[in-house]
């Protein structure tokens, strides 16, 4: 399994990179939206993308849309990883096509308990 | 004018949440700062700009060492590895945008937050006085979150 | 305040007994920290209370003490193919078997700060018909975990835990850093205090949840509960365990049935040995009728650190606006 993580911040990109590949997925990293769409228009196989709300070039929210707008892209797993915690944004988030959502401050268990209602825990991982 | 209470409280659980879920792990180590605060000789700020009906700045302060170790903590890199500037930086302005970010959701109106800065100093923000001051103990090292509000709304929009 | 040696190596030994939680040298701002509030809540010291905890031994107050040390492992919706088998089996079988009724019942039998009973909760709110009713009664032996949980409100890395994020906007509304239970929800769960080795609350019921908890009591009281529970379940209800535990060789009068990805454990018209003994509707005797002793201890039991198995849960709620 192999997540894209999208976030301007390294540490942030460090932190769900390294909580990621201790669940059992490959990780590659993206600083904005853009950068993280030429790995899709690659050809890059992606189950997963852990996306940051605000980033310069292109933010969070318009990568999902255009993400959702690509049917070869149907497959991918689209998470939001954001501050953004109020009601309305994570509406638009979901209507804008995000599959889940999660707030930071986040535990590694909550990425957990995201990625178990996602059915994406690797399988290797399943006791 | 806009005002808006900041609740001692709220930020208090914020900055707690933060630490607890992304620093020292599920169990938190922040404490109230109890007793005089010590002067510090490495003084390291990280703040973010909040922008909005409402406007103001979120700003985190601490000793330079004690940043390292938030850094390390972070990163999960070993007691003391050298941290890198640039990573000091990042990580540190992570956290300011982290506790930005959830003190951002607290307010009645949608805003924006702005890039998190570092710096040794606090540049001053026109027409802003300390709403809240929160002197904490983090592994026993002082670690301080101010929240500034404007008195005044501004229109200037920072990154989004 | 500092933690004096002693006391940190007798919460130590405590918290690894009870959770197998390892808490290192090292770690005493934490547990410091984490007593402060116990301990200024008893007007004491920390050496001073952790002293009392100690000579006193009680076990409430100890389950307190471990509670307040370890993580807190409620999660929203735990381990999700329960809940994927309700909604989309469980729930719509009753709602058939109930139409002349009009109405579900269950017991949410240990519900701690309430994230079972808002979860079924809002998984019948999303699935019911207008037709049906719900009432959840949600049961704990604290008082004060149960006043937590009428308030419906969580923080936000509770609310992180195991909620969907559709869910999450659909029923619950942020309060300053928290997020709460919207009220049509909270008003369908009543929250009551409720020792499980007492007589059970008068049934019939048409689910019961009694997850996580079993494991904590010996081999006769575990017989003894599932009793109690079998006599309020109606016959053709639902008993919902946790994903690693089963009445396999505690009790005779379940069948496990296999529902979507979990099990159910329906009642049978026998107690804990196997001997006839239809369901009572309406509340049991008092005293065992089976010749299992019903111990009159007022332990608590300890709520459980444990790590859910992780599961694959097959169906989310689709994303809004979008097609997958």
């Amino acid at each position: 399994m192999r997540a894209l993580v999208i976030d301007d911040s390294r540490t942030m990109r460090r932190i769900v990179s390294s909580t990621l590949e201790r669940i059992g997925f490959e990780t590659i990293e993206a600083g904005h939206g853009r950068e993280a769409l030429d790995h899709l228009e690659a050809g890059e196989r992606v189950d997963l993308a852990c996306i940051d709300w605000n980033m310069p070039v292109m933010d969070g929210l318009t990568f999902v849309t255009e993400v959702r707008a690509n049917p070869a892209w149907r497959d991918v797993t689209l998470m939001m990883v954001t501050t953004e915690s109020e009601q309305g944004q994570i509406v638009r988030a979901l209507a804008a096509g995000a599959h889940e959502y999660l707030i930071k401050p986040f535990t590694a268990d909550a990425v957990r308990d995201k990625l178990d209602l996602l059915g994406l825990i690797p399988a290797e991982e399943l006791a | 004018m806009t005002t808006t209470t900041v609740v001692h409280d709220q930020v208090h659980a914020i900055a707690q949440e933060v630490f607890a879920a992304m620093v020292d792990g599920d169990l938190g180590l922040l404490l109230p700062w109890e007793g005089e605060l010590p002067a510090l000789d490495d003084a390291l700020v990280a703040w973010v700009d909040l922008f909005g009906e409402w406007s103001g700045r979120a700003v985190l302060l601490t000793a330079t060492d004690t940043a390292q170790e938030l850094t390390r903590a972070l990163l999960g890199l070993p007691d003391g590895e050298p941290v890198e500037r640039a990573d000091l930086d990042d990580a540190f302005g992570e956290i300011a945008n982290v506790v930005g970010g959830n003190l951002k959701a607290l307010l009645p109106h949608p805003g924006t937050l702005g890039l998190p800065q570092i710096g040794s100093d606090l540049p001053p923000l026109e027409g802003a006085v300390r709403a809240l001051h929160l002197p904490l103990s983090w592994r026993g090292r002082l670690f301080v979150v101010d929240v500034w509000v404007t008195t005044a709304g501004t229109t200037t929009e920072g990154a989004s | 305040m500092t933690l004096s040696a002693e006391s940190f190596a007798y919460v130590a030994e405590i918290v690894r007994r009870r959770s197998a939680i390892q808490l290192d040298v090292g770690k005493e701002y934490l547990v410091e920290s984490r007593l402060l509030p116990l301990a200024r809540a008893a007007g004491q010291e920390i050496d001073e209370f952790v002293d009392a905890l100690r000579r006193r031994q009680d076990p409430g107050e100890i389950t307190r003490v471990v509670e307040a040390m370890t993580t807190n492992e409620t999660s929203w919706f735990r381990d999700g193919v329960p809940y994927v088998a309700l909604r989309e089996t469980e729930v719509p079988r009753l709602v058939a078997a109930r139409r002349g009724v009009g109405r579900l019942r269950v017991w949410s039998a240990a519900c701690s700060t309430g994230q079972e009973p808002y979860s079924v909760a809002m998984t019948l709110a999303d699935v019911l018909p207008p037709s049906m009713q719900a009432h959840i009664l949600a049961t704990d032996l604290s008082e004060q975990v149960l006043e937590r949980a009428r308030s419906g409100r969580y923080s936000q890395l509770e609310v992180n835990r195991g909620m969907p994020a559709g869910m999450l906007v659909t029923h619950m509304e942020r309060v300053g850093t928290e997020w709460q239970v919207a009220q049509p929800v909270r008003d369908m769960v009543e929250f009551r205090a409720h020792n499980l080795l007492d007589a059970a609350p008068a049934g019939p019921f048409d689910l019961v949840l009694l997850r996580n908890v079993l494991i904590y009591f010996d081999m006769p009281t575990k017989a003894a509960i599932l009793e109690r529970v079998r006599r309020v379940l109606h016959p053709d209800g639902a008993l919902m365990l946790g994903a690693a535990e089963t009445t396999l060789g505690v009790h005779e009068g379940f069948e496990r049935v296999s529902v979507g990805r979990t099990s159910l454990y329906r009642p049978l018209a026998v107690d804990a040995s196997g001997a006839p003994a239809p369901a009572v509707v309406g509340p049991p005797p008092a005293a065992a009728a089976t010749g299992v002793p019903l111990p009159r201890r007022t332990a608590a039991p300890v709520l459980p650190a444990t790590t859910p198995t992780p599961g694959r849960v097959t169906s989310t709620l689709p994303p809004r606006g979008a097609t997958r």
